[in-house]
């Protein structure tokens, strides 16, 4: 076991350059998790860890081992492919004892190994079969205990569930997050999907066209994004970002917002030296549907709850909440209420904004204002 | 993979089968005339030939003209048959089919897997190799196998097949290989796997169609060549159709009509064999690339 360290990474195809200096690291036994749209560099950063692309510059630490111009099978390091990869002409044991084979691991130790595996994983029964005849939970299962039998220092996994219609995602992942606990292995982790992200997470790190936008634990990266891409990016639905203006009244901030028709609301705004900048500015009020409820299902342990009155144009119940549209700011916001929560369409209702959960942003540079 | 029953997908009536089947019976004996009038005649003696009528069966079936054909007819200045002339070729082909079958896997595994600056242009040049005409090659390659010291020996004729058919075998295999997912390569660089150990243990396995498609190509190309043959080799090293030419065009005694059909059978034997035995892989190689399984 070890840990990651990836400093001043750089890697460029050609003239492209798709990866524009990443610092990043994960402790002993974390779990990593690469989030990002597609296209940012999420394959591209686990393949240079992997060792599978070439690194331009910077420097990767597997532990406190460079492992700068190490072949991928001297790294340490095991990887699951989002095409799962198994060697069709093999079968399922073949291709667990693969690598074994290579290194000239004798026949009984490999037995033993696969038959270790085949435990954990629940294929004992699949050893003899052709990967052509598993269904894909089974595939994912058998590239897992490929990578499982290596006993590496980090697991590399590239989008390893994208394939699996969504119920056995689901389980699956609970499966990956029980091996982690259970074997206690560093792992990086490439994902598209929020919720695999949150769940899976000890640390999330959210890329966007090669740069890191932000890294840190998931709460940080829900609660406490840096910037306006990260929140826009983490949480379904995403949170609401509302242009406002930030004003000064009785010595306090306050932020006013445009809501339907002609009408405005303001809320008060935290009072810090960063914030009286922008007073007289225009700024993005950031706030996430879960913090905009109707008045009962607010948060009592809140201190701070303010209650506006909202025009809302359309509801989408969704069995456990109902999500209702407001136009603030010139946008359309998502709150998030109660499934018998008594609203009336193209009407006014209170909703209460939970201001404790509230982030602000600079519209021009996108960076939080703290 | 199984495939719906295809009886009711188009409901042909009676007659447009019997069209159909009247037009394909037509065909089968269009393409099949010629090869009974080979075979017929291979069986007749010279005096019924020359008396009769070309598509007859034969009155009395004898096998003379077959074993004067294999090993007693004059073929140049001894009279030894088909028979060594055959063996030149076997001799010839089984290296050359393997050597340029190998190669060409072998460069398109490296062109698709381990793509290196320039390998596009490389591709390009040697897809060129499948368009030159043969007569340009023939004096640089008499050059060259002059300068080897293989001139006008088998050795020479298994270099000159196995170099000019590179080009269409790495053009297989390049295709085939494109197409095959190279997560795997990569997963089994991770296990360790090296260079030669992912093409056998990885590549090589699941070539199936593309090797038998390749084995196909080269084996009717190189066993048919004559130009090569008639220009690379001496008497010791001549290949079958070089031989069947001299025997069909020896200006010398009678025309032995019988003996010629016999000895051109026997020349297109091999080849007729291949196709038979793995002509089905042929049609599935070919179609290995279009649809992924
Ligand atoms: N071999 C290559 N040559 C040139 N450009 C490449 C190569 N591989 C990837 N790229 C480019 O690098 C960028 C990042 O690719 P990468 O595969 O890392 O994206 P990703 O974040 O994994 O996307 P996705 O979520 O769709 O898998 C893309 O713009 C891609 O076009
Ligand atoms: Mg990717």
């Amino acid at each position: 076991m070890a840990s990651l360290t990836i400093d001043q990474l750089t890697k460029s195809f050609g003239a492209v350059e798709v990866l524009k200096g990443i610092d990043l690291d994960i402790e002993d036994g974390g779990f990593l998790v690469l989030v990002g749209p597609s296209g940012c560099g999420k394959s591209t950063l686990l393949n240079c860890i992997a060792g599978l692309e070439k690194t331009t510059s910077g420097e990767i630490r597997i532990g406190d081992r460079n492992v700068e111009g190490l072949h991928p099978s001297k790294r340490d390091i095991a990887m699951v492919f989002q095409s799962y990869a198994l060697y069709p002409n093999m079968t399922v044991r073949g291709n667990i004892s693969f690598g074994m084979e290579i290194r000239g691991v004798d026949k009984a130790e490999q037995e033993k190994a696969i038959q270790e595996v085949a435990d954990i994983l629940q294929i004992g029964n699949l050893l003899d079969r052709k990967p052509s005849q598993l269904s894909g939970g089974q595939r994912q299962r058998v590239a897992m205990g490929r990578a499982l039998v290596r006993h590496p220092q980090v697991f590399l996994f590239d989008e390893p569930l994208s394939n699996l219609d969504a119920k056995l995602r689901v389980d699956m992942r609970t499966e990956i997050k029980r091996l982690h606990r259970r074997m206690g292995t560093t792992i990086v982790y490439v994902t598209h999907d929020q919720i695999e992200a949150l769940t899976l997470a000890t640390k999330i790190a959210v890329l966007e066209a090669g740069y890191l936008q932000q890294a840190g634990s998931p709460d940080e990266i829900y609660n406490d994004p840096s910037n306006m891409f990260v929140a826009d990016f983490m949480g379904s639905p995403s949170m609401n970002l509302i242009d406002g203006l930030l004003l000064e009244r009785d010595g306090g901030l306050e932020i006013e917002i445009e809501g339907y028709g002609d009408t405005k609301i303001s809320l008060p705004a935290p009072d810090t030296a960063e914030m009286r900048g922008f007073v007289g500015k225009p700024i993005v009020f950031g706030i996430r549907p879960e913090a905009m409820t109707d008045p009962d299902g607010a948060d009592r342990t809140s201190p701070q709850i303010e209650t506006r009155d909202c025009f809302i144009e359309v509801s989408q119940p969704a069995g456990s909440d109902t999500f209702a549209l407001t136009p603030l700011g010139g946008k359309e916001c998502i709150a998030r209420l109660r499934a018998d929560a008594r609203i009336e369409l193209g009407a006014f209702a209170p909703i209460s904004f939970n201001m404790t959960k509230a982030v602000f942003f600079d519209p021009s540079t996108t960076n939080r204002i703290r | 993979m199984s495939i719906p029953s295809q009886d009711n997908a188009i409901n042909a009536g009676s007659l447009t089968r019997i069209l159909i089947y009247t037009l394909l019976i037509f065909f089968v004996i269009y393409y099949l005339l010629p090869l009974w009038v080979m075979v017929s005649n291979s069986l007749k003696t010279l005096d019924e030939i020359r008396g009769g009528d070309m598509l007859a069966p034969p009155k009395d079936i004898t096998f003379e003209p077959w074993r004067q054909a294999w090993s007693q007819t004059q073929i140049g200045v001894e009279a030894t048959g088909l028979k060594p002339y055959f063996f030149n070729s076997i001799i010839m082909v089984v290296p050359a089919v393997f050597l340029s079958t190998f190669l060409g896997a072998l460069n398109g595994y490296v062109m698709t897997k381990w793509e290196f600056p320039g390998v596009n242009l490389i591709f390009g040049l040697m897809l060129l190799a499948c368009f030159i005409p043969f007569q340009i090659v023939l004096i640089p390659m008499a050059r060259i196998l002059g300068m080897l010291g293989l001139a006008g020996t088998l050795g020479g004729l298994i270099m000159v097949h196995t170099v000019y058919g590179l080009g269409f075998t790495t053009l297989f295999f390049r295709n085939y290989y494109a197409a095959f997912p190279t997560e795997l390569v990569r997963a089994a660089q991770i296990d360790g796997a090296s260079f030669f150990q992912v093409f056998w243990r990885i590549l090589i396995p699941s070539s199936g169609p593309i090797i038998v498609v390749t084995i196909i190509w080269q084996f009717t190309n190189v066993w048919n060549d004559f130009l090569f043959g008639a220009s690379f080799s001496s008497y010791d090293s001549t290949p079958i159709t070089v031989a069947l030419n001299n025997l069909v065009n020896s200006s010398t005694g009678v025309k032995e009509y019988n003996v010629h059909f016999a000895g051109a059978i026997l020349t297109a034997l091999p080849t007729l064999i291949v196709y038979i035995v793995s002509g089905r892989y042929f049609v599935r190689g070919l179609m290995a690339g279009a649809v992924k399984g």
